[in-house]
């Protein structure tokens, strides 16, 4: 199953976490499309007023490795179902689109692996939040190489 | 190792709650999806794929109003190509991806391998978050485009560490060939994209 979905077919990947608050509309988004643009904006009021935003076309060997940790995460077979709600904290937004399922999963914020834990669905929650964690690393590496900038 | 760390935003909670979390809208797809198979999958059952299927809250509540501004804006920085596809330069130098890295691979291998075609300006070998093994790809920086391509030709489908790997550029200059998605059985793809009135780019 896994080599199909990486090999072919539709793909999108967008992902934010963000809150609203004294320093405004702060969040981070990155999206992969099929066409293998990557981009990247990051708003943090707090040090400065400027929003960076970096985009980049990607070889399909980049999205190919993509499709991999999401397919290798298994995180198509989860539903948000029973996942805290975005709240006040901040919210999380993960959309896929691989093959012919696509996922637009929202929770909030997770702080640690005890937000996981404490949750009504530790198994689904884990997966998404190491899944994201993995995704973050991928971008950060890809960013921070090609436009020199630390993207955090 | 130049992993970042996972925790990307650390933002202090504010009273002021800004999060339009209560939308009361009823609008089941908050946004138009960035695909056209799901228009397929609703309009046509001789379409080749099976119905897309959707999951998640993001289909049933309402976002975020600000969310297709967000991506949106046209002034996202990039590097500018000089001529022609092919791969496209970083700031200092030329990166290139390595895949199916054995998960207890140092980085002492991959410096030894790679290392044989120029000096390494910068090596990523990034970590499973989960497990703590190598996530199974590297990101290598040369200065110099030959260094980069003498790498690609000599270590693509080599082996290290028993694990055959693939090595191949990681920026491209241009957008990937309609050819090269081999299952985009719509050739206007862009243009439907485009026209949609919730396009975020």
């Amino acid at each position: 199953m896994a080599s199909g979905e990486e090999e072919s077919g539709e793909f999108y990947l967008r992902y934010y976490v963000g809150h609203k608050g004294k320093f405004g509309h702060e969040f981070l988004e990155f999206e992969f499309r099929s066409d293998g643009k990557l981009r990247y904006a990051n708003n943090s009021n707090y040090k400065n007023d400027t929003i960076i935003r970096k985009e980049v076309y990607l070889t399909p060997a980049v999205l190919r490795e993509c499709r991999r940790i999401i397919s290798q995460s298994e995180i198509m077979k989860e539903d948000d179902n029973n996942w805290p709600e975005p709240d006040r904290v901040g919210r999380q937004e993960l959309e896929i689109v691989m093959g012919n399922e696509h996922i637009s999963f929202t929770t909030s914020k997770i702080g640690s692996l005890m937000d996981v834990q404490n949750s009504a669905d530790p198994e689904g929650l884990r997966i998404f939040y190491y899944l994201v964690q993995d995704l973050k690393c991928f971008v950060f590496s890809l960013i921070s190489l090609h436009f020199k900038i630390k993207p955090i | 190792m130049a992993a970042p760390d996972g925790e990307a935003l650390d933002f202090e909670p504010e009273d002021d709650d800004l999060m339009d979390e209560d939308g009361g809208a009823t609008d089941a797809s908050p946004r138009a999806p960035p695909l056209p198979k799901l228009k397929s999958a609703i309009t046509s059952s001789s379409s080749l794929s099976a119905p897309m299927k959707t999951k998640g809250r993001g289909f049933r509540q309402e976002t975020d109003p600000n969310r297709n501004t967000r991506l949106a804006a046209s002034d996202f920085d990039s590097l500018t190509t000089e001529g022609g596809p092919g791969p496209q330069r970083s700031i200092e130098g030329w990166i290139i991806l390595v895949t199916g890295v054995h998960e207890e691979a140092q980085e002492d291998d991959l410096q030894n391998a790679f290392g044989e075609y120029g000096e390494i300006k910068n090596l990523h070998l990034n970590l499973d978050r989960r497990t703590g093994f190598v996530k199974g790809y590297a990101l290598i920086e040369y200065e110099r485009a030959e260094e980069a391509r003498n790498a690609i030709e000599n270590l693509n489908g080599s082996e290290l560490l028993t694990h055959i790997i693939g090595v191949d550029w990681a920026f491209s200059s241009g957008p990937i060939n309609d050819s090269i998605r081999r299952k985009n059985v719509r050739s206007s793809r862009g243009e439907r994209r485009s026209r949609s009135p919730r396009r975020r780019f």
